[in-house]
């Protein structure tokens, strides 16, 4: 019931910022370079003199081979080009206004018709004339919808994502997980250590960095685990309990490194974190992994059913038989496996690792579980539900960059949105 | 299960509110800026102005703010849309920024880096990107990028006046100095090599009147720790009489512990920055001087070299804002140390 409403409210929030950020958005590439010089025969003629400028980015060749190809059929055009910073260019204008004299156009990637180099270059080489300033004609489309950034948007959220199944599953249990942003320091700090101290730095091979992550991860789930026991044996509050282990994950750490971040690190190790070989960032696709594992544990399997009953009423799964002990260790044990998981992702997104990663992250990932429909008083949730809310955060903070609001009250927002799930939470169990 | 009715009245509710907040939302980026975000003052014609997104390590300082200003101010002026945002000390928060600066068409790039190795990735998409990248106050000094500009205070010469200040106040005498530290920052790593540079010079050419770094103890560049380790400082030496410490609210730190151990006549700070908070000590008399530094100038001097970069004429690689030392005369003149 819950995840569906939210995923009405993605969807909404979704429309209205593809509405709000609507914008020009201008091609490059081959189209565009084809583009220019149509445009600059059709305006000067067989005998045009034109020069060609790019920045040295992504496309730039392709919107030079656009040109030429059009160019090329007509000998009679003097043309040059350049590809590179605003100083190529300025000495490009300054060599052409010394030996040729007029300019007709200078045909621009949309970048560069920004530069000052460009839009000045009429007054600073007199000697060229009137240069007539071409830039592909952009389309409207909006910036949220562009491919790239609902890219960055699931890279963005993957690892809060990950670490999310966890929190989820603790949650159900009827707990709560403070350490997980530690954890997820801690997890990325270990694997760097290992990388860089035993495992060769910048040239270690790709067994060390799995080795690396396994520490990480495993050193995670083990402290899960520990926490856990003192939950389930000790009786202790599950908020004191991870409160306290955030604090010693946290100065470990620290301490490991004396504060400082590692990052001797190779250039394989973003494979994860960045990589994207079927198109979708690998960090998204392992995301996607865990979440459908998880939500077939916790719906078709005997702990996932145990893991509710505990959660709804834990004396009386106690007496229906379930192990009760042995169910709060499990999930607590997954969700400190799932912070390890999140630190490894986030030093491969940053090919780095810093004792202060994860810093806040506990929060976000149970605003992701709250904003997805799963109960703080624990027996009810879903994995799907937490994605949805996971997603939901990611947009909102995505929409809010694209739309130049402010930080502050970006806080703000995302506080409101925390308070409206829960007040919809207690209005549903009413 | 929930009852058909309570159910579609929370579906229904839900949606309302969430459609107000969405709609709230577009109204606040309709009707402009409140505060941290700066857009160049503009109307429907700000669409097309091209963009620069500036990244900085935090907004709750008021050193960054004064930056994110001025690089607003000047760009603005010629014709930049300049969104400002605030890292929050988080190196992943910072990345996204940048990447969704980079979405958005940024025609260059000015970062404060929270975290000089994380963000050499995103870094290097802008490089990839041909997005010409420019650090402000801390540096990325790492391989494999490119940087157009460094703009940072001149540390090491700060440091060096701290130095002749300290020199000016113990006089012929000399006497034994306490630093107070904050080695993680690479700032005042240089702030105290260039003071302990001039200290040994002096001391080369005044045996007599010896100043003597005795101890340099870590006060985390806060009020708290620099108070512990003036504390400690003071028990282990005695005889000190003088402490430089590397910023303002670690300077504080130090006068508060002085006052309790009622040796604030007796011992001279000098401090770095020029906070308010500062500047009123310098007035008072707590602090005898601070090496100032100028954020105004350090915001307009990356947006100048980003102006410069995009006509095509050079730009140094890095380009220091020197400090000048700031006495109380300079304090009893300025608004600013009330």
């Amino acid at each position: 019931m819950g995840s569906a409403s939210m995923t009405l409210v993605l969807l909404l929030v979704c429309i209205g910022l593809s509405l709000a950020t609507i914008d020009r958005v201008e091609p490059t590439g081959t189209a565009a370079g084809e583009w220019l010089a149509e445009e600059t025969l059709s305006r000067f003629g067989q005998q045009a003199t034109v020069l060609l400028v790019s920045e040295a980015g992504e496309n730039s060749n392709q919107l030079a081979e656009g040109f030429q190809q059009v160019i090329k059929s007509q000998s009679r055009v003097q043309n040059s080009q350049v590809i590179g910073d605003p100083s190529d260019v300025r000495k490009a204008l300054q060599a052409w206004a010394a030996n040729h004299g007029k300019l007709d156009a200078i045909a621009c990637s949309p970048a560069m018709a920004d530069q000052l180099v460009v839009r000045e270059a009429a007054k600073q080489f007199p000697a060229l004339g009137q240069p007539e300033i071409l830039r592909p004609a952009g389309s409207s489309w909006p910036r949220f919808l562009g491919r790239q950034n609902l890219l960055n948007i699931m890279g963005q959220i993957a690892v809060i994502a990950i670490v999310a199944v966890g929190m989820t599953l603790v949650v159900i249990s009827g707990g709560i997980d403070l350490s997980v942003g530690s954890l997820v320091g801690l997890s990325a700090i270990l694997t760097a250590a290992w990388i860089e101290w035993h495992g060769g730095g910048d040239n270690a091979g790709t067994s060390q960095m799995v080795l690396g992550s396994l520490i990480g991860i495993s050193v995670c789930a083990f402290i899960g685990a520990a926490t856990g026991s003192l939950v389930a044996w000790a009786g202790a509050p599950p908020f004191l309990v991870t409160l306290g282990v955030m604090l010693i994950a946290r100065g470990t750490a620290q301490q490991l490194t004396g504060g400082e971040s590692l990052a001797h690190l190779p250039d394989r190790f973003v494979w994860l974190g960045r990589g994207a070989d079927w198109g979708i960032p690998n960090a998204v696709i392992l995301m996607l992994v865990l979440y459908a594992l998880a939500e077939w544990i916790l719906r078709s399997t005997v702990f996932g059913r145990h893991l509710l009953a505990l959660g709804s009423n834990a004396k009386a799964a106690g007496f229906a038989g379930i192990p009760v002990r042995r169910v709060q260790v499990l999930a607590y044990l997954a969700s400190g496996c799932m912070a390890g998981l999140g630190g490894v992702v986030l030093a491969s997104q940053l090919k780095s690792a810093s004792p202060t990663y994860g810093d806040g992250y506990e929060l976000m990932v149970i605003a992701a579980v709250v904003v997805g429909g799963t109960s703080l008083s624990g027996g009810q949730g879903s994995l799907l539900g937490t994605l949805v809310g996971a997603l939901l955060i990611a947009v909102i903070n995505n929409g809010m960059n694209l739309l130049g609001i402010d930080p502050f009250a970006q806080k703000i927002v995302l506080g409101c949105v925390i308070l409206l799930a829960v007040l919809l939470d207690r209005l549903r169990h009413r | 299960m929930p009852h058909p009715l309570t159910a579609i009245r929370s579906t229904f509710t839900y949606t309302v509110l969430m459609i107000g907040l969405a709609l709230t939302t577009l109204l606040q980026a309709g009707c402009g800026d409140s505060g941290a975000s700066k857009h160049a003052k503009g109307d429907k014609a700000d669409a097309n102005k091209p963009l620069v997104g500036v990244s900085l390590l935090t907004l709750d300082n008021p050193f960054f703010r004064v930056i994110g200003d001025n690089v607003t101010e000047v760009l603005g002026k010629a014709g930049y849309r300049v969104v400002v945002v605030s890292a929050d000390k988080d190196p992943a928060r910072q990345s996204n920024q940048v990447q969704d600066f980079l979405q958005q068409g940024a025609r260059a790039i000015v970062l404060s880096p929270c975290e000089a190795k994380a963000v050499v990735p995103v870094i290097q998409e802008a490089n990839k990107k041909g997005v010409p990248v420019f650090t402000v106050d801390i540096p990325c000094r790492e391989e494999g990028v490119k940087i157009v500009s460094q703009v940072a205070t001149d540390n090491l010469g700060g440091g060096r006046e701290a130095a002749k200040g300290m020199i000016e106040v113990l006089g012929k005498a000399g006497g034994k100095v306490a630093i107070i530290h904050f080695k993680q920052a690479e700032s005042c790593r240089l702030r105290v090599q260039g003071f302990r540079e001039v200290i040994d010079e002096h001391n080369k050419a005044n045996p007599a009147s010896k100043i003597d770094p005795v101890t340099e103890l870590e006060g985390g560049a806060a009020k708290d720790l620099s108070f512990k380790a003036t504390e400690d400082a003071l028990q282990a030496h005695p005889g000190l009489r003088g402490i430089f410490a590397i910023n303002d609210p670690s300077a504080l730190g130090c006068s508060a512990a002085l006052e309790k151990a009622g040796k604030a006549n007796s011992i001279t700070i000098i401090g770095f920055d020029g906070q308010p908070e500062g500047k009123k000590a310098i007035r008072e008399g707590k602090i005898f001087a601070d090496p100032v530094q100028f954020p105004d100038r350090l915001g307009t001097e990356v947006a100048e070299a980003i102006l410069r970069h995009s006509r095509g004429e050079e730009v140094k690689p890095e380009i220091l804002i020197p400090t000048k030392l700031y006495r109380q005369a300079d304090a009893k003149d300025d608004p600013e140390a009330k």
